[in-house]
């Protein structure tokens, strides 16, 4: 195999890498507004799960996770049999605690005036929080929300451990048939970093441009 | 029938009696200012009254009827109290005419053309229409405040409270602000006002309500006021205020 083809075999796999870290950020977000939501604006009692929600997943390693649904839910439930949807349910559900703090903080610097402002209008909360509070968290949420999609699709790595074949599984394929250890680690580490980086940086440029722009 | 009254209302922070047995109504039409030193207890008055906060006793009446024990829906009631803050308080995600377009479209159920149509008349009426697509960042404190203005009486809002709308303002922009509420008082707006423009009280007001310490000390015209106080203490405030 030619360097050229090695790296395109390694591509080949980007694909699977960048959908599960996509599905489990688009999970993460879920969980992340309405846990954040619940825990700034919710009931008592449903402060405290979304509390303990929060505490337990940020705790706990992504790896941990993955074995638990894969290996212990897997011989209940046959759906977690699937690598594929286990590494994206558990990634979501690590990414979900940290992204309820980072929208925590998003709310927390919207400001109580602009709460006080949408209830005198006479919207309701719920409509308060969907028309004014919200977009503006996810404005200022997004330079964190950028480190957290680099931080997926790093993470995503770990789900070829339970046999998702993406980039680190071809990563190896590529060592044992080259026999050759430099190689596929360096040209798999600069293909990470070349799908986190920019990214990254991009977003957080766009979110501090925006907060300017719009006075956050 | 006053519009909206209170009787009796206190409101505590903790240790601190920042509203205490206000009893006060403003009738339709009528425009009347509080004014008083910092910590008076204004805007705690004012956001009671606006239903933005549970008094800890006393009552309120929007037109004639007990708010609290005969549990109104507040969101119905809010949206006939247009409120102005003090403090900069537009959404800061939306243009002017967003801003405006918000309650009219989520809250009283507008199509989104007829919002706009009807947002850019209360633009109009404070003299912000060419200003319609300017965020609130890009706009001076003063255009804020009208902006603010034009987002509660588009609403059709049976009286309007302001809170200070001026405080934060320089000089030279107060004015701007202070024209677009003259109009609106010489429309016959229904408003309580705290401020502490006294050629904006002279010109408009029905009556002026004195507060210090939470308590109302005294309550006048304009003209009892300007020429003599009956108690001390609004002697000596208005002495300090016309400097
Ligand atoms: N949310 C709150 N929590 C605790 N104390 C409060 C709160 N709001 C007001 N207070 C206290 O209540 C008292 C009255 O405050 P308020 O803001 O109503 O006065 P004000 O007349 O509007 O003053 P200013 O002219 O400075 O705006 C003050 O002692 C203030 O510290
Ligand atoms: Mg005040």
């Amino acid at each position: 195999m030619t360097p050229i083809e090695q790296l395109i075999f390694l591509l080949k796999a980007v694909p699977v890498t960048l959908s599960i870290s996509l599905l489990s950020f688009l999970l993460g977000l879920g969980l992340g507004i309405i846990f954040s939501f619940i825990r700034i604006y919710g009931t008592v009692f449903l402060k405290y799960i979304a509390d303990g929600y929060e505490k337990v997943f940020r705790s706990v390693p992504v790896l941990a996770v993955m074995f638990l649904l894969y290996f212990g839910l897997g011989g209940y439930l046959p759906i977690f049999k699937d690598p594929y949807f286990t590494s994206v349910i558990s990634l979501g559900l690590v990414s979900g605690a940290n992204q309820s703090q980072i929208f925590r903080s998003a709310i927390g610097s919207v400001g109580r005036s602009q709460m006080l402002a949408a209830t005198s209008l006479g919207l309701t909360q719920f409509k308060s929080l969907r028309y004014v509070i919200l977009p503006q968290a996810l404005i200022l949420a997004v330079p964190g929300l950028g480190s957290e999609i680099a931080l997926l699709i790093k993470d995503s790595s770990y789900s070829f451990i339970i046999g998702v074949i993406e980039l680190m599984k071809h990563t190896d394929i590529l060592r044992a048939a080259t026999r050759s250890l430099v190689f596929p680690y360096i040209a798999s580490a600069l293909i990470y970093v070349a799908l986190t980086f920019p990214l990254a940086t991009y977003l957080d440029k766009w979110g501090s441009m925006k907060k300017r722009e719009l006075g956050l | 029938m006053n519009v909206l009254e209170c009787r009796d209302l206190t409101k505590i922070y903790g240790k601190v009696v920042a509203v205490k047995n206000v009893s006060l109504g403003i009738g339709k039409g009528q425009t009347k200012v509080i004014f008083g030193p910092s910590g008076s207890g204004k805007s705690t008055l004012l956001r009671c009254l606006g239903l933005l906060e549970k008094p800890t006793s006393g009552t309120i009446y929007f037109n004639g009827i007990d708010v609290y024990t005969t549990k109104q829906d507040l969101n119905k009631l809010r949206a006939k109290i247009g409120f102005v803050f003090q403090e900069p308080s537009l959404f800061r995600h939306l243009t002017a005419l967003g801003n405006v377009v918000l309650g009219l479209k989520h809250v009283l159920g507008y199509s989104e053309d007829e919002a706009r149509r009807k947002a850019m008349e209360a633009l109009k009426l404070v003299k912000m229409e060419d200003w319609a697509n300017y965020y609130p960042a890009q706009l001076s404190g003063g255009q804020q405040q009208r902006v603010g203005i034009a987002r509660a009486i588009a609403m059709d809002p049976e009286i309007i409270l302001f809170d200070e709308p001026t405080a934060a303002l320089d000089v030279e922009l107060k004015w701007e602000v202070i024209s677009v509420m003259k109009d609106l008082a010489d429309r016959g707006t229904t408003m309580l006002v705290a401020t502490h423009e006294l050629r904006f009280a002279k010109e408009v007001a029905d009556e002026m309500i004195f507060m210090d310490q939470g308590e109302i000390i005294e309550i006048g015209t304009p003209e009892q006021f300007f020429r003599s106080p009956m108690t001390e203490r609004a002697r000596k405030f208005m002495a300090k205020l016309l400097g």
